[in-house]
């Protein structure tokens, strides 16, 4: 079964899950979770408050499995639960509200260097992710979501709730702006 | 095209996103321009460079465990859960009409013993009943029947293991009913349920009978719950043995058999927690009050419905949904309004609330899900107590 479910769709999987399949929704969890992680981070800046919301994002996707349609596709549905949570906890953050998953204790996420941190791009991608960091989040979701995940423009109007219009000149503003933060240091 | 125009496309044009002529524009440019083919070639090294810092292999090791904690301890699984026959239509037809006629026999059997002994102050069980008498009784069948309903966790049988997992307690609570069952319930109460027993709840039972021999051999755990005070409602035919049909719903879950059961909790160990207290699991899974709530009509009507009153649970309902509901609450509660007529044969009806749901809801899950059980809620309407 393990093998069936690593290879369904995420359709299947949700549709699995809704009926009470756990195993099914943790392998949701486990295809989705880094990109869901990204997208939170892109929304709070911050690894501790994606930690937050990408939590929060799974608990709210397996309660609202029930009203998706597993007609629609599942990637989108999801990405905009994540989008929305990571607004949500970075507005706790500066309402001072005590976060989502207070009782959790986030983890101490790591930040200690993989072993290709020696290599000579790795300066260039520290300054790149602090840059990331310190864009507007709306800039930094679609830049995430395109350089990142790798989403088409159509995708990321979707996950965003923006015109692809709106997606193009954002990504245009963000590649610029992030230029001239790694142009500074080279 | 000036430098201009170009470098604010020029991020479009490096996605693949610009239009053909836009696109040709910008080449025709770029062929003749080393500065922008420049920053094009800067953009390509931004994107490779972009990235979300990872946090590293022991936090992933770690995600899944607690997401898992954190929906284990929400309990009451996607939305609502449901039940929905997983063994098949004849294993789940069989599992809740066995126990249900057994019940119901007893009920008539201690009836037929209350009409012979009409000047005796109690029916009381014969010792040849109460007594290891009767080898094949149905009450043994019964005790070894009981895994099997324990697993499936219904609501009168003591189901409330269900959402965590936790057996025991739901076992336990069989055995406050079962162990009295051997023993002479009490005279007095013991009169009382027989006279608890309406007519039209004996002709119910009667048509579901099974042969004498089994109703004869068991009378004695029809006749315990109710004398020893436990908390079993009134309709003990359909809480005990589950007579409700394992099926309710709108919304959303499967009941899990026992193996079912134990691999999810694997699954989402080491967060297994005792059960959310004041809470226990209704036939359709919903969480639901220990005691009826005084709190929103919508919580009430699921309260009520698991208590098997199931107009109560109808007026409930219905004050629930002239509430403010969001869309999928809604479609949910008319869904589990549906399911509260058909509950009373009331099909009619329910065919109308069904077709509202259709019209409001097109390609309504909720909707779909229930109707997948639809006939055998129709098969086993809910007895509604008329003593209430």
């Amino acid at each position: 079964m393990g093998a069936d479910l690593e290879e369904a769709k995420d359709e299947r999987l949700a549709a699995l899950a809704a009926e009470g399949d756990r195993g099914a929704f943790e392998a949701l969890v486990t295809r989705h979770r880094q990109a869901v992680y990204r997208l939170c981070w892109s929304a709070t800046g911050n690894a501790a408050d994606a930690d937050d919301a990408a939590q929060e994002t799974f608990v709210r996707v397996y309660r609202s499995l029930p009203s998706y349609d597993a007609a629609r596709p599942f990637g989108p549905w999801l990405r905009k639960i994540a989008w929305n949570c990571g607004l949500t906890v970075r507005r706790d953050g500066k309402a001072g509200v005590p976060r989502i998953a207070e009782g959790d204790a986030p983890e101490a996420v790591d930040p200690a260097p993989g072993p290709e941190e020696a290599a000579a791009g790795n300066e260039e991608r520290r300054r790149m992710e602090d840059a990331l960091a310190a864009l507007p989040a709306e800039l930094r979701m679609v830049m995430v979501l395109r350089a990142v995940e790798g989403l088409s423009y159509a995708e990321i109007a979707l996950a965003a709730g923006i015109p692809p219009g709106t997606v193009m000149s954002r990504l245009s503003r963000a590649r610029t702006r992030l230029l001239e933060t790694l142009g500074g240091g080279s | 095209m000036e430098c201009r125009e170009t470098q604010t496309l020029l991020s479009a044009f490096h996605d693949g996103e610009l239009p053909a002529a836009d696109r040709a524009r910008v080449e025709d440019h770029l062929r003749g321009c080393p500065e922008c083919a420049a920053l094009l070639a800067d953009l390509a090294r931004v994107d490779r460079a972009a990235g979300v810092p990872d946090p590293g292999p022991a936090y992933w090791d770690r995600f899944n465990a607690r997401v898992m904690d954190r929906v284990a301890r929400g309990a009451d699984g996607p939305g609502v859960r449901v039940l929905r026959p997983k063994g098949g239509w004849m294993r789940e037809q069989l599992r809740y009409l066995v126990p249900a006629a057994v019940a119901a026999a007893l009920v008539v059997v201690i009836v037929h013993y209350g009409r012979m002994r009409p000047g005796t102050p109690t029916p009381a069980i014969p010792p040849a009943v109460s007594a290891p008498a009767a080898p094949d009784s149905a009450g043994e069948r019964m005790a070894k029947a009981e895994p099997e309903s324990d697993g499936q966790g219904l609501p009168g049988a003591g189901a409330g293991g269900d959402a965590t997992g936790s057996v025991a307690p739901a076992r336990a609570k069989k055995g406050e009913s079962a162990a009295p069952a051997r023993h002479v319930p009490p005279p007095v109460p013991a009169r009382k349920q027989i006279a608890a027993v309406t007519r039209e709840e004996r002709d119910r039972l009667a048509d579901r009978s099974l042969p004498a021999g089994n109703g004869e051999a068991s009378r004695d755990r029809a006749a315990a719950p109710a004398p020893v005070g436990t908390p079993t409602p009134p309709s003990t035919f359909r809480a005990a043995p589950a007579g409700s049909p394992p099926v309710t719903a709108a919304d959303g879950m499967t009941q899990e058999s026992p193996a079912e059961r134990k691999k999810m909790e694997r699954a989402a160990a080491p967060m297994a927690e005792p059960q959310v207290a004041g809470k226990t699991t209704s036939a359709s899974g919903m969480g639901i009050a220990q005691e009826p709530s005084t709190g929103s009509p919508c919580e009430l009507a699921r309260t009520l419905a698991e208590r098997e009153r199931m107009r109560d649970a109808e007026a409930a309902q219905r004050a629930c949904l002239a509430g403010d509901l969001d869309g999928p609450s809604r479609e949910k509660g008319l869904v589990f309004l549906a399911e509260l007529l058909d509950r009373q044969a009331r099909f009619p009806e329910a065919d109308a609330v069904i077709a509202e749901v259709e019209k409001q809801y097109p390609q309504s899950r909720p909707l779909d899900l229930y109707r997948r059980q639809r006939p055998m809620v129709q098969k086993e309407p809910t007895a509604v107590p008329v003593t209430r």
